[in-house]
């Protein structure tokens, strides 16, 4: 099976520092893939540069066999790449239900008619839907980040990019949002999962790819990852969390 | 051409280039530590100008020495703006439309208050030295030109001491940095921005008594010096001191020239055509370009 | 959104009683404007004034133009002097070619809109401060050109030959349909997806693009809008000034009243330009007879004033009073 996604030597140089360094991967269709890391190895500016919003210094990316590498957000979300953000991004003045409706009637195959229904869908999904008319700037982080994920799935990505989106959520609130990821992947989208609690990745994701100052470090099953002697490097007194 | 006369020229366009570097140098502060595009430097250059006027006809001071004196009271003043009325708004890591807009505000009242009290005739400061030029060999430089590039220069190396080796200035550099950063080590926010305010408008006051003495003036007189001001700092990518040297040089040489080539009315156009380049060829200034450059060291 | 909008007042599930009170407002009230509005020349108050309301009317449809791209799209426009300008001197030029009044406004607006591509491609790429700037010097550079240009008279400006006979209520009725389309205008954009995508895009434009908005497309569509009413307003004002010149139309000042409006009356809402351009034309009305030396100086701190104490206008000053009402009322209920 052809993979949905082919990053053959990203790389993304800020100034003198290289924040993506040669990363090459595949994800095959109906993946869940967990990207995982230290803080500053690179993760968001990955997500980034597949989803559009940088552009890459050099290398490439292909999605779906079309190249992605330079395109605009706005076109990868028409190719069907849609992304959260780890910092949420909500547009402060709207309501809840509105962000999500910017989501639905721009992202794949828009119609008009009967989004605000569809869109409380959504944030049912996610479980805000008792938000759905408030104004976004008075959400807590948790539900922006919820919000953040209504957003991204209202665009009916094929592949689906989520950054950190269980930071802030409680223990239930985060398994509520884990098998949601897993509903959805059944349901046939890709999701690349960047996220900083590794029970969370662990538990849901194969395979796994660790990377640490821009590059690959390993890339494997969870269990493999774990036993990775660079890997406990990088994350030295973290093993005992998993 | 000859040789002489090139050498005229160019040597007219770093001069000038000096007192153009001044200029802007107090809205680079102000960006950089506040985020804020001060629209109202146009009114402090032309209140400057008067201020070295008044000083001159009223109370015969040398002009120079009224640049001089410039600073501290246009200091006080921008101190005083920002406690008035800026340190009111929000600010952030992005300019604001907030901003923007008071500054705008109070642009326009200054240039109101320049009207009332002033009337719109053109004035000019006249002093021996204005007329006046030092000769070595074929090359002649005006008096008055020299005088006012010793002044510029000495200001902005006083002000690159002041950033390098005072609290203050470190403190102003950590903020154009990263602001919260700053706090975090220390840095009182709120003071700093007071400050860096007042030596901006410091700047904007003196650099208007400079330009005084080289241009005759009204108080429309801040508008096209702002824009040069704008093309200087776009061109150096708002927020460095460097990039505000090499961003008055090339527009200083630019406008010097030109004149080889077109008639003299259309030299205003020069820096609304640099402007709109600049802006679109180089959206980072030329810090930008330089900054990219050391990924290849 | 919707009627809420129309009125510029949130409501946020009030109960019932209030929401159908302000539907019934927010439609009954822009009708009985326009009636009265209507109305003025017939009950015979003098050509004075109705000069200034259609100097008022033609301010509001330039003061609703920009609202487009500055109030809904966020994009803060210093420079649309430009098209206001470009709208006199084109309407000027084709009345005096033989073209009918109607035809020469819209060929105004087609050349202002136009422009406002030409000026949008390359500076929409610019972030906040910097699009700003730039306005400003595009602004300028025109109206240096048009001061030099020969053909239409430089400096000493251009003058129409209207063969009609000048009757002032037809231009009155004209300025007044023009600015009942500028609101209507504003409605639909408003409402439509394309005001989905201004609001987004003035909040957080990255993530905007980040969820399929073309932000550039966007825009450039509304700019075009923006300008086309612009510069209509500026023909009409130009056919029954009969002359313009240079530092008249396009001066600087004219971008700084069509930006002013706004935000006096409230940026980014649908009513706020109009009474924005009321209360400007209002008070500028009264300056330029009592105090002309003051002109830059009210305005000035007037604006200075609005940023400090009331960024939402005369509509925000509204929105608080009606929310204070609300809540002094259901107060009342309870006890």
């Amino acid at each position: 099976m052809a993979p949905i996604l082919k990053l053959e030597n990203l790389t993304r140089y800020f100034a003198a520092l290289a924040a993506v360094k040669d990363v090459s991967f595949e994800i095959e269709p109906g993946g869940l893939v967990g990207l995982i890391g230290p803080n500053g190895a690179g993760k968001t500016t990955l997500l980034s540069l597949v989803a559009g919003s940088l552009k890459p210094t050099s290398g490439k990316i292909e999605f779906e066999g079309r190249n992605l590498a330079g395109a605009k957000s706005f076109q990868a979300v028409r190719a069907g790449v849609a992304r959260t953000h780890q910092i949420p991004k909500p547009f402060r003045t709207m309501t809840v239900r509105e962000n999500v409706e910017v989501g639905l009637r721009f992202g794949r195959r828009e119609k008009a008619a009967g989004a605000t229904k569809k869109a409380e869908e959504f944030l049912d999904m996610v479980g805000i839907a008792a938000l759905a008319r408030r104004p976004a700037f008075l959400l807590s982080v948790g539900d922006l980040k919820r919000l953040e994920l209504a957003r991204a799935l209202a665009a009916r990505p094929t592949l689906l990019l989520c950054d950190e989106i269980c930071s802030g959520l409680t223990e239930t609130e985060s398994g509520l949002i884990l098998r949601l990821l897993c509903d959805i992947r059944r349901a046939g989208t890709t999701i690349l999962y960047v996220e900083h609690n590794l029970r969370a990745i662990m538990s849901v994701c194969d395979p796994v790819i660790v990377m640490n100052y821009g590059q690959k470090l390993a890339e494997g099953p969870p269990t493999a990852v774990q036993n990775d002697p660079s890997v406990i490097e990088a994350y030295i007194g973290k093993k005992a969390m998993i | 051409m000859s040789a002489a006369d090139f050498l005229n020229l160019f040597i007219a366009a770093v001069l000038l280039a000096g007192v153009y570097a001044a200029m802007s140098v107090g809205m680079t502060i102000i960006y950089g530590v506040m985020k804020i595009v001060n629209l109202a430097h146009a009114g402090f250059l032309m209140l400057g100008a008067y201020f070295v006027f008044e000083a001159y006809d009223r109370f015969k001071i040398d002009p120079l020495l009224g640049v001089l004196l410039a600073f501290p009271v246009f200091f006080l003043l921008g101190m005083g703006v920002h406690w008035l009325l800026v340190r009111r708004i929000a600010t952030s890591d992005q300019p604001t439309l907030t901003s923007l807009l008071l500054l705008f505000g109070v642009w326009l009242v200054l240039q109101n208050l320049g009207y009332l009290i002033w009337g719109n005739s053109d004035r000019a400061i006249l002093t021996p030295r204005t007329l006046s030029s030092i000769e070595i060999g074929p090359i002649s430089f005006p008096t008055i030109r020299l005088a006012v590039f010793v002044v510029a220069v000495a200001s902005l190396v006083g002000l690159e001491f002041v950033l390098h080796k005072t609290w203050f200035g470190r403190s102003v550099r950590a903020l154009m940095q990263n602001k919260e950063a700053g706090q975090i080590v220390g840095v009182n926010v709120n003071r700093t921005a007071q400050i860096a305010f007042g030596v901006g408008i410091a700047f904007a006051g003196a650099a208007g008594g400079l330009l005084a003495m080289l241009y005759s003036f009204n108080p429309d007189f801040g508008a096209s010096f702002q824009l040069r001001a704008f093309v200087i700092i776009v061109l150096g990518g708002l927020e460095s001191f460097g990039g505000v040297a090499v961003g008055s040089l090339i527009l200083a040489l630019a406008e010097t020239f030109v004149i080889l080539i077109l008639p003299a009315s259309y030299q205003p156009a020069i820096a609304f055509s640099l402007l709109v380049v600049a802006l679109i060829v180089l959206p980072e200034g030329i810090a930008g370009l330089w900054a990219k450059r050391r990924r290849w060291a | 959104m919707g009627q809420e909008a129309a009125v510029g007042v949130k409501d946020g599930g009030g109960n019932a009683g209030s929401s159908s009170v302000s539907r019934f407002v927010s439609v009954v009230a822009p009708l009985l404007l326009l009636a009265s509005l209507a109305a003025v020349p017939l009950v015979g108050p003098g050509p004075n004034i109705v000069r200034l309301l259609f100097m008022t009317l033609t301010l509001v449809t330039a003061s609703v133009g920009w609202n487009l791209i500055g109030g809904f799209a966020g994009q803060i426009s210093f420079g649309f002097a430009v098209f206001y300008g470009l709208g006199a001197y084109t309407t000027a030029l084709s009345i005096n070619g033989g073209i009918p009044p109607a035809i020469a406004f819209l060929l105004g607006a087609v050349v202002a809109a136009v422009a406002s591509l030409l000026i949008g491609l390359p500076t929409f790429r610019l972030k906040g401060p910097y699009f700003a700037i730039a306005t400003i010097g595009v602004s300028e550079a025109v109206r240096v050109v048009m001061m030099n240009v020969p053909f239409t008279g430089g400096a000493s400006g251009y003058r129409i030959i209207d063969k009609t006979r000048f009757v002032q209520s037809h231009h009155y009725y004209t300025a007044l349909v023009l600015a009942a389309l500028a609101v209507g205008i504003s409605i639909l954009v408003r409402r439509s997806k394309l005001g989905l995508a201004l609001t987004a895009i003035r909040e957080d434009q990255d993530a905007a693009s980040d969820l399929g908005v073309n932000p550039f497309i966007a825009k450039l569509a509304v700019h075009a809008l923006a300008a086309a009413l612009a510069a209509a307003a500026g023909g009409v004002y130009a056919r029954y000034s009969l002359f313009i010149d240079p530092d008249g139309v396009f001066a600087f000042r004219n971008g700084i009243a069509i930006l002013l409006m706004p935000i006096i009356g409230g940026v980014g809402t649908i009513w706020g330009p109009v009474i924005g351009a009321f209360v400007y034309g209002l008070i500028h009305e009264e300056v330029v007879a009592n105090f002309p030396q003051a002109h830059l100086l009210i305005f000035g701190s007037l604006l200075i004033l609005i940023i400090l104490f009331e960024p939402g206008g005369v509509m925000g000053l509204l929105q608080k009073f009606l929310r204070f009402v609300r809540a002094r009322s259901s107060v009342g209920s309870h006890s």
